[in-house]
């Protein structure tokens, strides 16, 4: 496209500023690789050795960790159930997070700011802090040891944030779109469906990420709620590598190495959504 | 197009993994006997393997009863507790802090208090007691485990190395963190970047310049306070220490420091017993031993600081009170004190247990012999801002030059006689 | 005549109906979760800043006094104010630095520099990071003997190293930097997609004009991404109220050194539920600073998102 920075038929100028971007980018990802490289060569060494020489490379690639973390300490059970409970409440976050913010930003009506307002609040304090009474009601209902108690408190802190985010973009999408598609006798739901929701897959795409990630690595709440070994997560089994006075750092990045896995996966499978742009294929 | 792949895939892990949630749902115990199943929650994930054995002895003896064993984050398990034990729920069994950190559970109801339960718990020494004990009510809520000594880890092969004895003055230990800086190793391992190995560093080498006990007990009634001049002294004391210390020792924290002596960087560390089977683990090779810290002259006691560290306590809650006191004595016998020193290189509250067996717990009891309580932390761990809090901070100040002494003493008065009554008349 | 508007009057009712209850199916599932497990809780945790509590025990009502001791006792008030100012650097600094830094590597993206297709790539891979391991890895460059340190000597710089985190002057904008290493992808991003979004004819158009590229992005771009500012803007200001997991691993609940790291967040932690070092909970007090953070995180969204709607301009 004629609008992008290349440096074919550019001003001196422009080139040094496109070279000067490249080389602060560059950087930027130097300083992002290394310390995955970091993490990943600690998982083949041992806990002195990571701790005197943490830059060095490890002595071999033996994969006994992996397999003690994998099989002794019961990971793979912990991977899967991790999966299955950030599966299940990324799902309904995005479903009933994206249907509340379509109620939200696509009708006038009189709550509609009370009703923002209301999910706004709920990303204003992390609930931590509200884990007493959380815990009285997760108690009261039964869902004590459960993972549905985890999978519902998962979609709560999703859901807010996924609302304020999709809102702001579903905001700006023209409402003749949503016109013509009512003169083809969509009723709403479908509008919902197949117009704005294509068009807000790159904002889809972004809050997915965004909300899987802390949801993955919370141990906090599996830790109180989930107390047989059965159905616990990674994070759950990542703590026990912490001791009162001695941190097992050898098995605790084998098992970080393992946790950031589906993560990178996941994310490289969005990205296709921003490089797509967001309104190619979707408008015409 | 796309999107339906991804709704696809996503429909795929959820019933993929209700599939496999389904096969793996707990499987209920088959034994038809009647079984007493206790629950019981420990801070320590690195003795897990330790208290499975022991567990197995119990259920061995006691064949109708289980006991499930869970190990919690140690910086999460007193929020972890306070949750469940708020929520009506909980271990029936547990292991709790002590002083401060099990009277705010003992004062909430939450403990069953053990005098009436478990009478032997009257031979425990005052000290294992105390910290047992809440200061509100006198009851005892917990049986104690372990105490925790402070005092100087030295490198055996290094003093060796450079003719070094062990210091019977002030004067002779700097004269040993000299030679061990002329001989190209850092003279005192410690660092200051995380606080508490300051309130370390000062049950270390403090007490014999703010006078011990003697001190301790007319702090605590209200007679002295820490304005006063012996422990500004003493501050200045500690606060020449960092000519030793390691480079940047701001930016030395307790991972770091262990390590400058676990890899032999420095002779020297001020740390706690608890280090002793860690040490071990990490370099089985490193000759190490331990002394206190002498005062000005050979003839003042050199004084290590204990506190109480752990008490077995009992949910009083539970519904298994009968078992729990089962359990619960069986971590009050002399063969789990015996396996403590032995297994964990702990010195064990169990009155009557033999712990000569292991030479450096032989060595820990000798040097108890000028043992004083650990000041914050056994006086002034009750409420916030607790000594120790208002401690580690200033003591920060201290060692990077922010602070004077006498701002940071003033510190630390005004913010325990902020809710302290002896400190406000 | 009447007979028709009748007619029409139901007709109306009826679009209404039928709307409201569209609205309701969008918006009551999520309503429903975030109400009974978010706010429920966190309202009855806002509502124990009233009592007085005995450990963990609630006693009787008292009012504001919590509050009074908050703001005028030593030493919470002091801890308080200097909690509070450490968050105002933790805004400005993220607001300045990483969310302009966010802006303008999301433009140079969308406009395709070279090498835009992997770097989109990269960019968000550190918020994939655990903090556990941020903490550590982050810790170990940034400790005396670590890399930053070793790089400086290797480029003759050896004046410049510092215990980073460890001097009170430092120990917060290294947290800072730490933090804009991890989350500066987020905006990035966010941008990138809202810039996608403005209409290609537009910038097209300009562009054969021969408009300056300052012009450019200023004229055009700007005011037509202001949406994404807003959530930004909102989100950082949440995030810097709320700074708590950065602090916890790297410098402590303390905030150490000499409180010089603490926020409200590890304030409030350690106040309302206490630690093995900061002593038995303060349930009241602890509430009492939940209650201000919120209240302030509130009204400070609520003036970002006023003053940028102000701006907006509709396609």
């Amino acid at each position: 496209m004629i609008t992008d920075f290349r440096y074919r038929g550019a001003s001196l100028a422009k080139k040094l500023f496109i070279t000067l971007m490249i080389a602060i980018m560059l950087i930027y990802v130097v300083l992002i690789i290394y310390p995955l490289f970091n993490m990943v060569i600690s998982s083949f060494k041992t806990n002195r050795a990571i701790l005197s020489k943490p830059f060095a490379l490890p002595d071999s690639l033996d994969f006994k960790n992996f397999k003690t973390v994998w099989i002794d300490k019961g990971f793979s059970r912990y991977f899967l159930n991790s999966i299955f409970v950030t599966g299940v409440a990324m799902a309904f976050v995005i479903l009933f997070g994206s249907m509340a913010a379509y109620g939200i930003a696509r009708y006038t009506y009189k709550a509609n700011t009370l009703v923002y307002m209301v999910f706004l609040s709920g990303i204003m304090l992390p609930l931590k802090a509200a884990i007493i009474p959380l815990f009285l009601l997760i108690k009261k209902m039964g869902l004590i040891n459960s993972q549905l108690s985890i999978i519902m408190i998962f979609m709560a802190m999703g859901i807010p944030s996924t609302v304020f985010i999709l809102s702001g973009f579903m905001k700006s999408i023209p409402i003749e779109l949503e016109y013509a598609a009512r003169i083809d006798g969509c009723n709403d739901f479908s509008i919902y469906r197949r117009i704005v929701m294509p068009m807000v897959a790159p904002a889809i795409a972004l809050v997915t990420i965004y909300n899987s990630v802390p949801i993955w690595n919370d141990f906090f709440f599996p830790l109180i709620f989930l107390q047989s070994n059965a159905i616990k997560t990674l994070p759950v089994g990542l703590s026990t590598f912490f001791g009162q006075h001695s941190t097992n750092w050898s098995l605790l990045f084998t098992g970080l190495t393992i946790a950031i896995l589906p993560m990178l996966i996941l994310y490289l499978f969005m990205s296709k959504y921003f490089i797509k742009g967001m309104t190619a294929g979707a408008v015409k | 197009m796309k999107r339906n792949v991804v709704i696809c895939l996503l429909i795929a892990l959820v019933l993929g993994g209700s599939l496999f949630a389904a096969g793996t749902a707990e499987q209920k115990p088959t034994g038809t006997q009647e079984m007493t199943v206790l629950e019981f929650w420990t801070w320590r994930p690195e003795d897990v393997d330790f208290y499975a054995s022991q567990i197995a002895k119990f259920e061995a003896a006691n064949p109708d009863i289980t006991v499930v064993q869970t190990a919690h984050k140690n910086t999460e398990y007193n929020t972890i507790l306070s949750a469940s034990l708020s929520g009506g729920s909980g271990p029936d069994v547990f292991q709790g802090r002590a002083y401060g950190g099990l009277a705010t559970f003992a004062d909430s109801g939450f403990l069953e208090p053990l005098e009436q339960w478990m009478p032997e718990l009257k031979n425990y020494s005052a000290t294992a007691l105390l910290g047992a004990t809440s200061p509100t009510d006198g009851k005892i809520y917990g049986s104690p485990a372990v105490s925790q000594t402070v005092f100087m880890f030295y490198n055996k092969a290094i003093y060796k190395e450079l003719g070094l004895s062990i210091p019977k003055t002030w004067n002779e230990l700097i004269a040993n963190f000299e030679a061990a800086e002329k001989a190209g190793y850092i003279g005192l391992g410690n660092g200051a970047k995380d606080g508490w190995t300051l309130e370390t560093m000062l049950g270390g080498m403090g007490a014999g310049f703010y006078g011990g006990t003697e001190f301790y007990n007319a702090v605590v009634k209200g007679d002295k306070n820490f304005q006063d001049p012996a422990f500004i002294t003493m501050v200045e004391k500690m606060k020449s220490l960092t000519k030793y210390m390691p480079d940047m020792y701001m930016g030395i924290g307790y991972e770091d420091m262990r390590s400058n002596f676990i890899n032999e960087l420095s002779p020297h560390l001020i740390a706690g017993s608890y280090e002793a089977a860690f040490f071990r683990s990490q370099n089985p090779d490193l000759d190490f031993d331990i002394f206190a810290v002498p005062g000005e002259k050979a003839s003042d006691p050199a004084y290590v600081s204990v506190y109480a560290d752990m008490n077995f306590a009992m949910n009083a809650n539970s519904t298994k009170k009968d078992a729990s006191i089962k359990f619960l004595k069986f971590l009050s016998s002399k063969e789990f004190g015996k396996a403590m020193v032995t297994d964990m290189k702990m010195v064990t509250s169990v009155p009557g247990v033999d712990a000569s067996a292991d030479p450096f717990i032989a060595r820990v009891l000798e040097l108890q012999k000028n043992a004083t309580p650990y000041l914050f932390l056994v006086g002034f761990r009750y409420n916030q801002p607790t000594g120790s809090s208002l401690w580690q901070a200033a003591a920060q100040g201290i060692m990077a030059g922010t602070l004077t002494p006498a701002a940071a003493a003033k510190q630390i008065q005004d913010g325990i006689a902020s809710y302290y009554k002896p400190f406000q008349k | 005549m009447d007979h028709d508007c009748l007619q029409q009057g139901t007709a109306m009712n009826q679009r209404t109906l039928i709307k409201t209850s569209w609205i309701l199916l969008f918006i009551t599932p999520a309503l429903l979760v975030v109400g009974v497990f978010i706010l429920l809780p966190l309202f009855m945790t806002l509502f124990n800043s009233l009592f007085s509590w005995n450990q963990l025990i609630r006693n009787e009502f008292i009012g504001l006094e919590n509050f009074r001791r908050l703001l005028t006792m030593y030493p919470y008030s002091e801890r308080f104010l200097n909690a509070l100012q450490n968050n105002g650097t933790w805004f400005i600094s993220t607001m300045l630095i990483q969310n302009s830094l966010g802006l303008l590597l999301g433009y140079l993206l969308s406009r395709n520099i070279p090498g835009a297709q992997a770097f989109k790539r990269i960019f968000f891979i550190p918020v994939l990071f655990s903090i556990v391991a941020v903490g550590f890895l982050w810790g170990i460059y940034l400790k005396p003997t670590g890399l930053l340190n070793n790089f400086l000597d290797l480029i003759g710089l050896d004046n410049l190293k510092r215990a980073w985190l460890g001097a009170e002057q430092l120990a917060t904008p290294s947290l800072i930097m730490v933090n804009i290493w991890r989350w500066v992808g987020f905006p990035t991003l966010v941008f990138l997609a809202a810039i996608d979004g403005v209409p290609q004819e537009c910038l097209e158009a300009a562009y054969l004009e021969g408009v300056s590229e300052w012009k450019l992005f200023w004229k055009i771009i700007f005011p037509l991404i202001i949406p994404a500012i807003t959530i930004i803007t909102v989100l950082t200001v949440i995030g810097s109220l709320n700074v708590f997991e950065q602090v916890y691993t790297m410098t402590g609940l303390d905030g150490a050194p000499n409180y010089s790291t603490d926020t409200i967040g590890t304030l409030f932690y350690r106040t309302a539920f206490g630690s093995v070092d900061a002593g038995s909970p303060e349930i009241g007090i602890g509430s009492a600073i939940g209650l201000i953070i919120y209240l302030l995180t509130f009204a400070i969204s609520l003036v970002s998102i006023f003053f940028t709607k102000r701006k907006e301009v509709q396609l």
